[in-house]
């Protein structure tokens, strides 16, 4: 237990490693705590990311409502086409609220958005949180399994070729992952419905039911989508994952491991991956917030009735009320995704390990 | 070619663009779908064996036609109108689809655009044109078992009328009908007094917001209106409808024209163009409604074992619209130089790869009885020498295209190629297709459009060419032409109404600011199975269609 001078931290990489794109950011580093007091100051460091992340949120939503006020085109005007009077659009911008004062509108909408109400369809005349509900579920179905297999497929992948470095598995992880990462997913997609829908027709080429489609009417129609978001998140993980093994790979304290007589498993599951993983958890929280703003491609082409798609659709409608509230949500997940994956990598940090065992 | 459209005057083709997927018009990712995704992998479905080995394969020429089975249901993906689309035919958001199959107006246009019975048997007018009496067809059953009177095809014109409709052909007949036009002198005749003379008011009613609909239907004090219950006399009745979702017809015994071929159809909104192409080769589907494949796309659906490609001639009119308000195009002789410059037969063949009819200008497509069978020159050094004539030798000017229709930009850049010969220059800007046809139309000098062909000829020359229309996109006047369409209106006579609709296309063709390069044929993606399909302007056979026996 060396208390002094704290095992050499597996110091993620500043930024990511050039190959993996520019989807991940720099990790956020841990920060020691300060001895003494670790564990306030670890709940301090807690709260504190709680409150950057609530603020976000709050930011996140008033961005939203004042980009959506300022699109072009007045939504009266567009719903009641080009060829309305004046005065009918008149009428409507009033049933609409829209001549109301914007700081008014926007505190009256964020009290509803905090209990789930978030007003009243444009288009269909309905309430949009029932809809987004169903559309999120919709995407969940897709989104879950797809992150679930994708991450745990790989990070395997990922650590097995840092660890074979050089080798000709990691070349063919590494040309596979940069070949998949290269092709857009509405191209992935497109080849899989070709092969899978068309030539060897075992899945439906699209949702024929569309929003009124039950989870079970569904079901066969989950997997391509799914395929197609596995692929496109996993190459970036793969790539994220396998750099890091080598970094850590080559660190003092994994030679340390290897010098003390562990055979090549111990030193790769014990004491590489976890290192391993604190810089590829950004990338799969970054990849969680993708995978909902993503899936509109993807969700279009197999006329998937998530929020992709509702998205898309009321952007066209210019459906004030339905954009502003999957925009919040959407925010919500990114934001909660990369709330979890910091705490998650402060939780796996060796360093408050080895002091909470030290106080104890 | 219609009227006018929820958000703006393409019409019925906004939505086949605009709806699809992203914004308005194929972006750039449909594109690349279509194009480099689909006709790239057409090598890979050769490959897995579900194509016919044809390295170039061509685009049909027209459907299949045979003896359709008895029975089956249709599968038809279609874009939607809009979350908010209705059965009510009136409305500029109805769900198109649906209309033909579930309602019957009084008349509608043959292929030679030429008016032709429906619900009403016959017709004629007092000679001075004013006094219109329609003699409609007895026996007719709406879906409810009510029988079809006058009353209720006055209560449909009414409803059009209404303000409160906010009916796109709403205008055009509230400028012929007023309050109290119309009478019922017995149950199966309509008697309607025009405020002006129209010799071809019949035709105004073959559009397609002008369907019949019972007496008192759109009224929601009566229950469900007629936009859910979708009650006609059409040779379908309605099963089941949700705005934006699917929905079902099935066939009408009692329908006066006969029972119709299929059981049923079966409909699906799909707003992505890909995902509906795709559902096409899967076999999901059966019919894409209201999209032009574009050319890769096409010849991959063609290649494939399941579906095929069938085309609709005509349908899709291109226009080269002059501002006639700008500074160049102010002056006739500009614009002739700027017609005699092209030959549109290059543009068909380089822009629509042949699938079309070269226009020489003329908006009337060729199939029309009326159309004027006059060629105009093609003659760039005449064009040369009316510029300089004109004191703009060299002229120099910008065209604007989108990615709003597939076959803009390639016309834009294939008449610039025309033009140079002229020592015309022009430079190509790419507009956004999300305002392109608010920001660009109307407003730039010179810009590339089109409409769906369709119209009856009184309705396209005043509708698009007439003074002060609001869809005259050339901002075209010319009192003579004007005065030409009142006579035609005014005439009586078949023969000499004729004559004058073709003075008023030679004018058109000789001073017009509205260039017309050519129609294109609309590339409709069938499956094989399906026999019999028939569409030209907006009517589609709901009667014949079906699936091979």
């Amino acid at each position: 237990m060396s208390t002094t001078t704290p095992t050499p931290a597996p110091t993620p990489p500043p930024t990511v490693d050039a190959g993996t794109g520019s989807r991940g950011g720099a990790p956020t580093t841990p920060r020691p705590s300060r001895p003494g007091r670790p564990a306030l100051s670890t709940l301090l460091l807690v709260l504190r990311r709680i409150g950057t992340a609530l603020l976000t949120v709050l930011l996140a939503s008033f961005l939203v409502f004042f980009a959506v006020q300022a699109l072009p085109g007045d939504v009266a005007q567009q719903l009641l086409g080009q060829d309305a009077t004046p005065d009918a659009v008149a009428a409507l911008r009033e049933t609409l609220g829209l001549d109301q004062n914007v700081w008014a509108r926007y505190g009256e909408w964020l009290l509803g958005a905090s209990h789930g109400d978030f007003g009243v369809s444009l288009v269909s005349g309905a309430p949009v949180g029932p809809d987004l509900l169903i559309a999120f579920r919709n995407s969940m179905l897709i989104a879950v399994p797809a992150l679930l297999v994708g991450v745990a497929v790989s990070l395997t992948l990922g650590v097995i070729a840092g660890v074979r470095r050089g080798r000709p598995s990691d070349h063919a992880i590494s040309l596979i992952s940069l070949i998949v990462m290269s092709v857009p997913e509405f191209m992935v997609a497109t080849i899989l419905v070709l092969l899978f829908a068309v030539a060897i027709p075992i899945f439906p080429a699209v949702v024929l039911r569309g929003d009124s489609a039950t989870v079970a009417e569904l079901l066969p129609s989950v997997w391509l989508p799914a395929i197609v978001l596995t692929l496109a998140m996993a190459a970036y993980i793969v790539r994220t994952a396998r750099s890091s093994t080598i970094d850590v790979m080559a660190s003092e304290f994994v030679t340390t491991a290897e010098l003390k007589g562990l055979t090549t498993r111990q030193v790769v599951w014990r004491h590489a991956v976890p290192s391993a993983l604190l810089p590829t958890l950004t990338v799969v929280a970054l990849n969680v917030a993708w995978l909902l703003g993503g899936v509109v491609v993807v969700e279009n082409v197999f006329n998937y009735p998530g929020m992709g798609k509702l998205m898309l659709e009321s952007v066209f409608n210019r459906d004030l009320p339905t954009i502003q509230a999957i925009a919040v949500v959407s925010a919500l997940v990114y934001v909660v995704c990369n709330l979890a994956a910091d705490l998650i990598a402060l939780a796996l940090d060796p360093r408050l390990r080895t002091r909470r065992k030290a106080r104890s | 070619m219609t009227p006018i459209v929820p958000d703006h005057p393409r019409l019925r083709d906004s939505r086949e663009g605009s709806r699809d997927g992203d914004s308005r018009g194929p972006s750039r990712r449909t594109v690349l779908t279509g194009a480099a995704g689909l006709a790239g992998l057409a090598g890979l479905l050769t490959l897995a064996g579900c194509a016919p080995a044809r390295s170039t394969p061509t685009i049909p020429e027209a459907a299949a036609t045979g003896t359709a089975k008895r029975g089956g249901r249709l599968r038809i993906a279609r874009p939607a109108a809009s979350a908010a689309e209705t059965l009510d035919s009136a409305s500029s958001l109805s769900a198109y689809e649906y209309l033909g199959a579930l309602y019957n107006r009084l008349v509608k246009l043959d292929e030679q655009g030429v008016t032709v019975p429906d619900l009403a048997e016959e017709w004629s007018a007092t000679p001075d044109g004013i006094t219109w009496t329609f003699r409609l067809r007895s026996g007719v059953r709406f879906h409810d078992g009510r029988r079809f009177t006058a009353a209720d095809a006055i209560y449909s014109i009414e409803h059009i009328l209404d303000p409160e409709t906010a009916s796109p052909q709403g205008e055009v007949l509230a400028a012929m009908i007023g309050p109290g036009s119309m009478s019922a002198p017995d149950p199966l005749t309509l008697r309607i007094e025009l405020l002006t003379a129209n010799a071809e008011f019949p035709s105004l009613l073959t559009a397609y917001q002008c369907y019949i609909i019972p007496e008192g239907s759109a009224d929601p004090a009566n229950g469900p209106t007629i936009g859910t219950t979708g009650i006609g006399t059409g040779p379908f009745r309605l099963s089941g409808f949700e705005p934006a979702g699917t929905g079902s017809i099935e066939a009408y015994d009692d329908h006066f024209a006969g029972r119709p071929a299929l059981d049923g159809i079966d409909f699906f909104s799909i707003q992505d163009t890909t995902a509906r192409v795709n559902a096409l080769l899967a076999g999901q589907i059966d019919l894409i409604s209201q999209t032009n494949l574009d050319f890769a796309t096409a010849q991959v659906v063609s290649a494939s074992s399941t579906a095929t490609v069938a085309r609709s001639a005509n349908a899709q009119w291109y226009t080269i619209p002059m501002l006639h308000t700008s500074a160049e195009f102010s002056d006739p002789l500009v614009r002739q130089a700027m017609k005699l410059a092209y030959d549109p037969q290059a543009i068909v063949d380089t822009a629509l790869q042949g699938t079309g009819t070269a226009g020489w200008d003329n908006p009337v497509p060729p199939t029309q009885a009326v159309w004027l069978d006059e060629q105009r020159a093609y003659d760039p050094e005449q064009a040369r020498a009316l510029l300089k004539k004109a004191g703009r030798e060299g002229l120099r000017t910008e065209i604007f295209t989108s990615s709003y229709e597939s076959v803009f930009t390639p016309m834009a850049v294939a008449y610039r190629d025309q033009v140079r010969e002229a020592g015309i220059d022009l430079v190509v800007r790419n507009a956004s297709s999300d305002s392109y046809y608010t920001q660009i139309w109307m407003q730039k000098p010179l810009m590339v459009s089109y409409w769906f062909t369709g119209r009856p000829i009184d309705q396209l020359l005043n509708q698009i060419f007439r003074t002060g229309s609001s869809y005259n996109e050339s901002a075209w006047s010319n009192p003579t032409f004007d005065a030409l369409l009142d006579d035609a209106r005014a005439e009586m006579d078949d023969a000499r109404r004729a004559t004058l609709y073709q003075d008023a296309q030679r004018l058109i063709v000789d001073d017009a600011a509205d260039m017309t390069p050519m129609f294109g044929d609309r590339l409709v993606g069938i499956g094989r199975d399906v026999v019999n399909y028939r569409e030209y302007g907006f009517e589609f056979d709901y009667l014949q269609i079906g699936l091979r026996a």
